[in-house]
């Protein structure tokens, strides 16, 4: 009886330590495990992003269309409904783009992307309630500011190659 | 420091801040915009000055461009088969009465030559950087002068003659940029065809480029390029697409880059 005890007592640390390695292994191996079945690579992620905002892309255009002749008109009641409509899209799509679930590797980065578009998404409501007001100066500096915080959230992820995604000057009119 | 002389000092500091942002927002971020394709990342920057144009009417105006390729990784460029710059279609390019020059008065003829043959047609000026790769050697760069003269390409066509020298190797190279008009933002674009004979070797990297000739025709004061900024009374600056570069590589595909910039009414 006590000889099986002291055996058992002396397994016991060896059984211990290879418990211990196998959950450390365990828990190492889960972070790989989710990233097969939950986290993206890049590619997968670029793609998912620019499914959603193709649509979005596509519908500011829309209804951008004119936008610089409403300006030059000095239909700012015009411009502004349309800049309101782009807006809209605008946070429809950052919301749903937010939600999407991102690359490890990418994460700092991508954290600095979203930052400038949540910048953009209140340039265009600022110019949005600007333009409502008829008070041009104001709303032309925010789409100065728009224009270069545009630029800037570009080149943070320049690597990611996106198209629909990216800041197009010439989607706004 | 007094309360109200402080007061002052910081109200100065937050109107230059101000001034200093909207400065920024209007020449563009520093390296100017970029795109990058897969492994290649195009860049495009510029200007035109002056700034401050009439809103009404086209003015003189000078278009500085600088742009270029360059791989994510280091690896070798792609080989460039033809370069498109873009112009906004408020800018209006202008050749009555500028002389023309020829393509064979350049060939062979190295930047004094050049100038002495066509001077009165002189348009711009400039510097290209291309990579080159010659079998069984390092890769080593190449930098070039450029300068650019009015002219014709085949049929009579109007084209601005890109004259490109480098003294080591020494090498003149005359490419027609076609003048094509298009629909959209951008009015008129700038297309040259490099040319085979080149071979596969030189690699396209960088260019900067000056376009703009005052000169008088007929009693008349003219530009070769003009520019007005059509903005109404109420607004004080207007953005539009200054220019767009597009490559066609070897195989076909295309990248390009647009810029935004602003300009002041007068």
């Amino acid at each position: 009886m006590d000889q099986a005890r002291a055996k058992r007592r002396a397994r016991s640390p060896i059984a211990a330590a290879g418990l211990a390695a196998a959950l450390v292994t365990a828990a190492a191996a889960l972070p790989a495990l989710a990233g097969a079945g939950g986290a993206p690579q890049r590619s997968q992620y670029v793609a998912k992003l620019e499914r959603i905002c193709k649509p979005g892309a596509r519908a500011t255009q829309r209804a951008m269309r004119g936008a610089r002749a409403d300006l030059s008109s000095e239909r700012l009641a015009v411009a502004a409904r349309k800049f309101g409509r782009a807006t809209r899209i605008f946070s429809a799509t950052v919301r749903r783009i937010a939600a999407v679930t991102r690359p490890p590797g990418d994460v700092r980065q991508l954290r600095k992307w979203f930052a400038y578009l949540k910048r953009q998404q209140a340039y265009l409501r600022r110019i949005t309630d600007h333009l409502q007001a008829r008070r041009a100066v104001p709303a032309q500096r925010l789409t100065a500011r728009f224009i270069h915080n545009g630029n800037l959230a570009n080149n943070v992820v320049l690597s990611f190659g996106f198209e629909y995604c990216s800041f197009k000057f010439s989607r706004y009119g | 420091m007094p309360a109200g002389r402080r007061a002052i000092v910081v109200g100065l500091a937050a109107v230059l801040a101000a001034v200093a942002l909207l400065a920024a927002a209007l020449a563009g971020p520093a390296q100017g915009e970029r795109k990058q394709h897969a492994n290649v990342i195009v860049s495009l920057d510029g200007d035109v000055s002056p700034l401050r144009l009439p809103r009404g009417r086209p003015a003189p105006v000078a278009l500085k461009l600088d742009g270029g390729l360059r791989t994510a990784d280091g690896t070798l460029l792609p080989r460039v088969t033809t370069v498109e710059i873009a112009l906004p279609s408020q800018g209006v390019v202008s050749t009555a009465g500028l002389p023309v020059c020829r393509t064979g008065r350049l060939r062979y003829a190295r930047p004094p030559e050049a100038l002495a043959a066509c001077k009165p047609a002189l348009v711009g000026r400039g510097t290209l950087e291309a990579k080159v790769l010659l079998p069984g050697q390092g890769p080593f760069t190449i930098h070039a002068r450029l300068l650019f003269f009015n002219g014709q390409a085949g049929g009579g066509r109007q084209a601005v003659l890109l004259h490109a020298y480098t003294p080591r190797p020494p090498i003149v190279v005359v490419v027609p940029f076609v003048l094509r008009r298009r629909r959209g933002d951008f009015g008129s674009a700038l297309v040259g065809r490099l040319p085979p004979a080149l071979g596969p070797w030189p690699r396209f990297a960088h260019f900067e480029m000056t376009l703009g000739r005052r000169y008088r025709y007929r009693g008349r004061r003219r530009s070769f390029l003009s520019a007005s900024c059509p903005i109404p009374p109420r607004f004080t600056a207007g953005f539009f697409g200054l220019a767009r570069s597009t490559y066609t590589l070897a195989g076909g595909r295309r990248l390009g880059v647009e810029i935004v910039r602003g300009c002041r009414g007068r």
